[in-house]
Parts: C-alpha cells; structure tokens; sequence
C-alpha cells in the first residue's frame, strides 16, 4: 500500500491540530482530532480505506484510553500515536495481509503504535522547546504595551514550531514508511521469534492502558472489586458497554444516596455529643 | 459602575476555550492563553494605555490546570478583575493568590473526572459502536464530547464569573465530593468492561496430561489472564513506583520469555 504527498500532507496537518500542544485547540484538537478511535475514521478517509482505519485506531485507543498529562509531562505523544502510528499500521496489517479484524492484526497495531507514541514524545519536548522563542516575544511585547501581539504569539507563531515538529517528521515518514512492509515480511518471517514477540507485547500492551486509568482511582486491593464487577459484566455475561455504563449508573445513584446519608448522621452524631460534653 | 459586555466575556472565554495551551512551553504552559483571554476584559474595564499594563501584569504568573475545568478560573478573575476596576478592595495579589490556590486543586478534579472518567467512558462506548469497522462509534464520541465541553466550559465560565470566590463552594463542597465519587464508580465500572472486551491475552500452552491450559483457565473465570495483566501493571505502577513507558519495555521482556518457552504463540505465518 501506497501513500502519496498529498495524503501525507493531510496526515501532516492533522498532525498539527491534534498534538498537545496543538493548534486545533485542547478539546477539539488533542482530545478529539488526537484520540486513536478519531483519528482512525479521519486517517481510513485519507487513505481511502475507512473500515480499516477504525479498527485500526480502535486497537491503539484501548491502550491510550486514559492518556493523562499532570503537569505536562506525557508518556506518549498523540500526534506520534494517531498521525504517524496509525498509518504505519494500516500499511503493515494490510502489507502483511491480514484481516485488520482479527486479534492479530489489532496486537501488530497497538505494538506499532505504542512504539510510535513512546519515541513521539520528542516531538512534543521539540514543541514546547521552540515555543519558548515566540513566548519570549510575548515578554516583549507585554512589557511594550503592544498587546495585539498576544494573539499573534499564542494562536499564530507556534505554527512555525508546528511545521518542523508535527508537519515535516509526519509527512517524512508516512511516505517512508508505507514501504518498509517489505523489508519487515523479507527479514522478519512470521513464524520467527521476533515477530511473535511483537505480536504478543501487541496483545499485553492494553493491559498497560488500563492501568495507567486505574491509578488514579484503585488506591488499595479492595478498590478492584469495582473494576472486576464491570469485568465480569462483559467477560461473563457478555454485556455491550452501554449496558454496563447503565447498569453502572444505577449502583452510582445508590452510592451517592449511601454518601449522603452518611453525610447527614455524621452530623447528626457530632451535634449530639456536643450536647453530652455540655451535660457533664 | 463598570459592567463587562456579554460581548467582551464572550470573547475572552472563546481565547480560552480555544488558545489555553496552543502556546504551550514547559516553563509558562497556560500563561499565554491567559493572557489572551484576559486581554478583552482589561481592555474595555481600564481607559489608558498604563493602567491596562498594570491590569495585565497580573496574569503574567505561571498558570497552569486541566484548561477545561480552568475555564472556571478565568470566568472568576474576570469577575473580580470588574470588581476591582469598581474601587471594590481586591488587589492584584488576591486575584493571584486566588488563581494560584485554584490552579492544584481544579488540576486534580479536571484530570479524574473529565480526562480519567468522562472521556474513557465516552471512548468506551465509542469502543463498543465501532467495534466492527463501523465509523459510528468515531462520529458519537466527537459530537457527544465536543457538546459536553462546550456547554460545560461555558458554563463554568459563566458561573466563574458571576459567583467570583464563592464558586470554589460548587467544586468543593460536601455534595460535589460524593457526586464525583458516584460518578467515577460509573468510570471504573466501564473500564472493567472495556478491558474485558479489548483485551485479548490468552496461552498457547499444552499441559503435561494434554489438555489446553487456555480452555482450563477459561472454565475458572473467563478473560482470567487479560484482567490478571491489569491487576499486574497496576501493582508495578502504584507498589513499585515503575513508570508506564517501562512497563511496557518490562512486557517487551515478557513476552519475549513466553514466545521462547511456548506460553505465547500468535500462530502466524505469511
């Protein structure tokens, strides 16, 4: 498979508005442009391959589902992941011919993708870096009084910091790499370790995602317990996700009324025993 | 009495919504994005050239939060930047020490709620529509996240901006704290049930007698191996302070040892 300059170019864009710090703005940009599901429909409709491309971009999401940033400090770069990841991993599922369906294909593209996003994150390092030229300008230009100058730095300049870091690298290797399919099935052959080994971290990978979610909100063992009724609804009753956020919501709604009601005899209690301490 | 135009807070809150980290660096991240917010807002409160420098000075402090969430902020020190434009007693200082009190907490809330919770269960769902190819679950997560946080930015914009200091009450308080404990007991609960259904571990390995250890595991609790990989890199992340890019090369490392000694074989060839 194929992917000409102007498709590449597209995918140099997109690779723009989506990046954190992108251009397209934090929630259309990074969080909707940047997310793999996303980016896997805008990706399929650039290569012309829509199917693909979702399947594709919804193997990788599972392991970015909950790419947090604290402090600005990222694991994985999005535009990496979804711009570059996802189009190398079209060509080399369909390079390979594969069914973009089946679990293999899914574990070749989340290895491929997460390998993508992990080497990415110079490029968002790059960003910010260059970005402090054009800050630096802001400085000036405040301390000046030439306020019109803001816009100018923080929506118009970092365009510059774009096309170097987002444009140019999404634009080199998606053109490249559509094909080294062929060098990777000549030197690696699918039964040989190597490529077992990538097909394999392919299908860990997700559990990494998933995790990284759960830190924020399994502090102790029993928290998983939570976690585990969802797993069970979809490993064992076969639920859809839409039903588990249902049924979810409805132990939600109990949760909250259990809250509240402990809120209110907390006070009740604490008001009491002040009239017991006044009585002795 | 100065009153700020619904025109002016309109645009400020249109420069935060969409500059708040298009200049992102690591030493100002959202400073920029401030700056061009609050910049409609002192412009049509203070007539001179100089006061408007003064005004502004005060939002050339680091700032940095979820930006979402952060809309709050800005909406509040519009309101109190109106209130001290009126002679009322609040001081540059206050206003920072207010937005640098905000700055942490809102940060947390923003990122467990909106980017822990309410975008993992709206992928999820999307997850689930397009499971097959189909670009429905693509098309239900743009539209349904982008309204969300539109009327919702607005909103707390708006709200910033009208309750001032009593807006930190909204987040806080003892009501708020037990909605979002409700709320990220729905998140985990999908999660669980996305990680059921996209993660796919599973062994390839024949035991002695000649049985299928899969099958075996399979008739314990399906999936066994796909939720005991989470509770895995949960455990290196949280107990053993391991960061997740080397979590992944550690998986690297196992799946390498498992492909050698036949516990994983993807049973392919070209």
């Amino acid at each position: 498979m194929e992917i000409n300059a102007v498709q590449a170019a597209l995918l140099g864009i997109c690779a723009c508005l989506s990046s954190m710090p992108g251009l397209g703005g934090t929630t259309f940009g990074n969080y909707t442009l940047g997310r793999p599901l996303v980016a896997g429909l805008i990706v399929g409709l650039i290569l012309g391959d829509i199917r693909s491309g979702i399947i594709i971009g919804a193997a990788i999401q599972v392991i970015y589902i909950a790419l947090v940033t604290p402090g600005g400090t990222v694991s994985a770069d999005v535009r990496a992941v979804s711009y570059i990841g996802i189009p190398l991993a079209i060509c080399a599922v369909k390079g390979m011919g594969l069914d973009p369906a089946t679990a293999q294909a899914q574990a070749m593209a989340a290895a491929l993708g997460a390998a993508v996003g992990t080497l990415g994150t110079v490029l968002f390092y790059g960003t910010a870096t260059m970005n402090l030229i054009w800050q630096h300008i802001g400085w000036k230009a405040v301390e000046r009084g030439d306020f019109g100058k803001l816009y100018l730095v923080d929506m118009g300049l970092p365009w510059i910091s774009h096309i170097i870091f987002s444009f140019l690298p999404t634009f080199i290797i998606t053109m490249a790499g559509a094909g080294m399919v062929d060098v990777m099935k000549a030197y690696l052959p699918m039964d040989g370790v190597a490529m077992k080994t990538l097909f394999t971290v392919g299908s860990l990978l997700p559990a990494v995602g998933v995790a990284i979610l759960l830190k924020q909100v399994v502090k102790k063992p029993l928290d998983f317990i939570t976690f585990f009724f969802g797993f069970t609804l979809a490993a064992c009753l076969g639920l859809n996700l839409i039903a588990s956020a249902i049924i979810g919501s409805f132990f939600a709604v109990i949760n909250y009324k259990v809250i509240m009601v402990q809120n209110q005899r907390v006070s009740v209690t604490a008001g009491g025993s002040d009239d017991d301490e006044e009585d002795i | 009495m100065k009153k700020l135009s619904k025109k002016t807070l309109n645009k400020s809150f249109l420069s935060w919504f969409y500059g708040n980290l298009t200049c992102f660096s690591q030493e100002h991240m959202q400073t920029f994005g401030y700056l061009c917010a609050m910049l409609p807002v002192v412009k049509e409160l203070y007539a001179t050239k100089e006061e408007q420098k003064d005004a502004m000075q005060t939002y050339t402090a680091f700032f940095n939060t979820e930006p979402q969430i952060g809309a709050l902020v800005v909406g509040m020190t519009a309101g109190l930047e109106e209130a001290k434009a009126n002679g009322q007693p609040i001081d540059s200082e206050a206003i920072n020490g207010i937005r640098a009190g905000l700055m942490g907490p809102l940060a947390g809330i923003g990122d467990s709620m909106i980017v822990g919770t309410l975008i993992p269960i709206l992928l999820g769902i999307g997850l689930g529509l397009s499971g097959d190819g189909s670009p429905l679950g693509a098309i239900f997560y743009i539209v349904v996240w982008n309204f969300l946080m539109w009327f919702g930015m607005r909103f707390a914009y708006f709200k910033g901006y009208d309750l001032g200091g009593k807006a930190v009450e909204v987040l806080v308080g003892e009501q708020a704290q037990a909605i979002r404990d409700s709320i990220i007991m729905i998140g985990t609960i999908v999660i669980g049930s996305v990680a059921a259904s996209w993660i796919n571990i599973n062994t390839s390995l024949v035991l002695p007698g000649g049985g299928d250890l899969q099958k075996t595991l399979n008739g314990i609790y399906p999936k066994m191996l796909s939720g005991l990989a989470v509770v895995f890199c949960w455990w290196l992340m949280t107990r053993k302070n391991v960061s997740p890019t080397m979590v992944m090369l550690l998986l690297v490392v196992v799946a390498f040892v498992g492909v050698l000694i036949g516990f994983f074989d993807p049973g392919l060839s070209y």
